[in-house]
């Protein structure tokens, strides 16, 4: 599979020169498989130019598994222009509600007075469904969503094909749940990372700012290594970058997590927009 | 690697469980115990470190849990087994024997704890011991 970054900003989009070596768009991955089935990873503000790419081609079909419905996460699905265009089929998964369905509930946000246009206007054909509980097929790929720690539902992904691993957990608080030297299975998100060959992670916050924002649902950057090195991936992509993070800012970061992978794993990664990595 | 790992809300409930000053106690949908708190130690007779993980018919037989007229109760009979069996909370009072050899009353709370409106992936239980009687 190749994993494409469109967006891996937190929060808010930050666009600027302080942030333009990273980019400002926020939470956007597109997996391509190996059978060619695009598997895209929430729709942040990256997802605009992704779906240009995509208009290379009349119609299709995309897979979208949305983490979670705060709006860093989907406010790039109305300028998403295969939503816009007939011939396309969107397939959504994303955290189960009790009491909404999906679609309704990311109608919240694609609706009037939020949105000048209804999510029932759009031409595509746009299918909306709880993640399922259980590990699912996707093209050539198994995809597996677990809920993890963060503020409301949210679900971290493990993406396996042909023996490779990418997980994909942006937003997540683990050590609200446990130390982070407990015993693993105990320690949220473990499952969905754990043994993985690339982990997209929330490493939102240096340990000062998180001192102020414990219960957030965000992970300080030293948690964030700690977690990679309990889960054992093979390497860490910081990912869900604080939007006040300026580029400068956000390498000054680098060497804490660095430091904090164990020995058996490969440097750490800072996402940006335009990383492509490649797992086979 | 073997990637099993308990439900999120079970991982929650437990690190709720080490932040309470109240004895606390949680088993998983097979009604094992997966964790007690300091404060549930005290009354136990050992700390969850020192005993671990024990199965439902282990912690049935370690502790010997009775009504307050010291009929036997099985573990379905308990607080914990009946809210993970009717799947509904239960108040309740029982007796039983800390490891230590002392005799405790305690009155339960116990709750199911569900992941999804139809699946239960354990039971939260917290309870407080009866005064001794005059």
């Amino acid at each position: 599979m190749i994993v494409r970054v469109w967006g891996a900003r937190g929060s808010l989009s930050a666009p600027g020169p302080a942030t333009v070596g990273y980019g400002g768009n926020t939470s956007c991955v597109e997996v391509e498989l190996a059978d060619g089935t695009i598997l895209i990873l929430d729709a942040g503000s990256g997802i605009r130019e992704l779906g240009q790419r995509l208009l290379e081609r009349e119609h299709g079909t995309v897979y979208i598994c949305l983490t979670h419905l705060h709006l860093d996460h989907v406010e790039g699905l109305g300028f998403f222009s295969p939503l816009w265009r007939a011939g396309w089929k969107l397939r959504f998964w994303g955290p189960p509600s009790a009491t909404t369905t999906l679609r309704e509930r990311v109608s919240r946000y694609l609706s009037p007075p939020l949105f000048p246009i209804g999510l029932s206007e759009a031409p595509a054909e746009a299918v909306f469904e709880d993640a399922p509980r259980e590990p699912w097929r996707v093209g050539s790929a198994v995809i597996e969503a677990q809920t993890v720690e963060h503020r409301g539902p949210t679900l971290g992904y493990r993406i396996e094909e042909d023996g490779q691993v990418l997980a994909y957990v942006p937003d997540h608080e683990p050590y609200l749940t446990a130390a982070l030297d407990d015993e693993p299975k105990w320690i949220s998100g473990w499952a969905v990372a754990a043994g993985a060959d690339l982990l997209l992670h929330d490493s939102q916050y240096t340990e000062e700012e998180y001192a102020q924002r414990v219960g957030w649902g965000h992970s300080a950057v030293g948690h964030a290594a700690a977690f990679a090195r309990a889960a054992g991936v093979r390497q860490l992509a910081m990912f869900h970058h604080d939007p006040m993070r300026s580029d400068r800012e956000l390498e000054a970061l680098y060497d804490e997590v660095a430091q904090g992978v164990g020995d058996d794993q490969e440097p750490p990664l800072i996402a940006r927009e335009g990383l492509q990595i490649a797992l086979s | 690697m073997e990637r099993k790992q308990p439900d999120l809300v079970l991982i929650v409930a437990r690190s709720f469980a080490t932040k309470l000053a109240t004895p606390t106690l949680i088993t998983d949908v097979r009604g094992d115990l997966v964790y007690f708190n300091d404060a549930a130690g005290q009354l136990i007779g050992r700390s969850y470190l020192e005993i671990g993980h024990l199965p439902v018919s282990r912690w049935q037989e370690l502790f010997k849990p009775e009504t307050l007229d010291e009929q036997p109760l099985t573990a379905e009979q308990t607080p914990s087994g009946i809210a993970l069996l009717e799947r509904r909370p239960v108040h309740d009072s029982f007796a039983f024997r800390g490891l230590d050899g002392r005799e405790h009353e305690i009155t339960v709370t116990a709750f199911p704890l569900f992941s999804h409106p139809d699946e239960v992936v354990g039971v939260m239980s917290i309870f407080w011991e009866l005064p001794a009687a005059p």
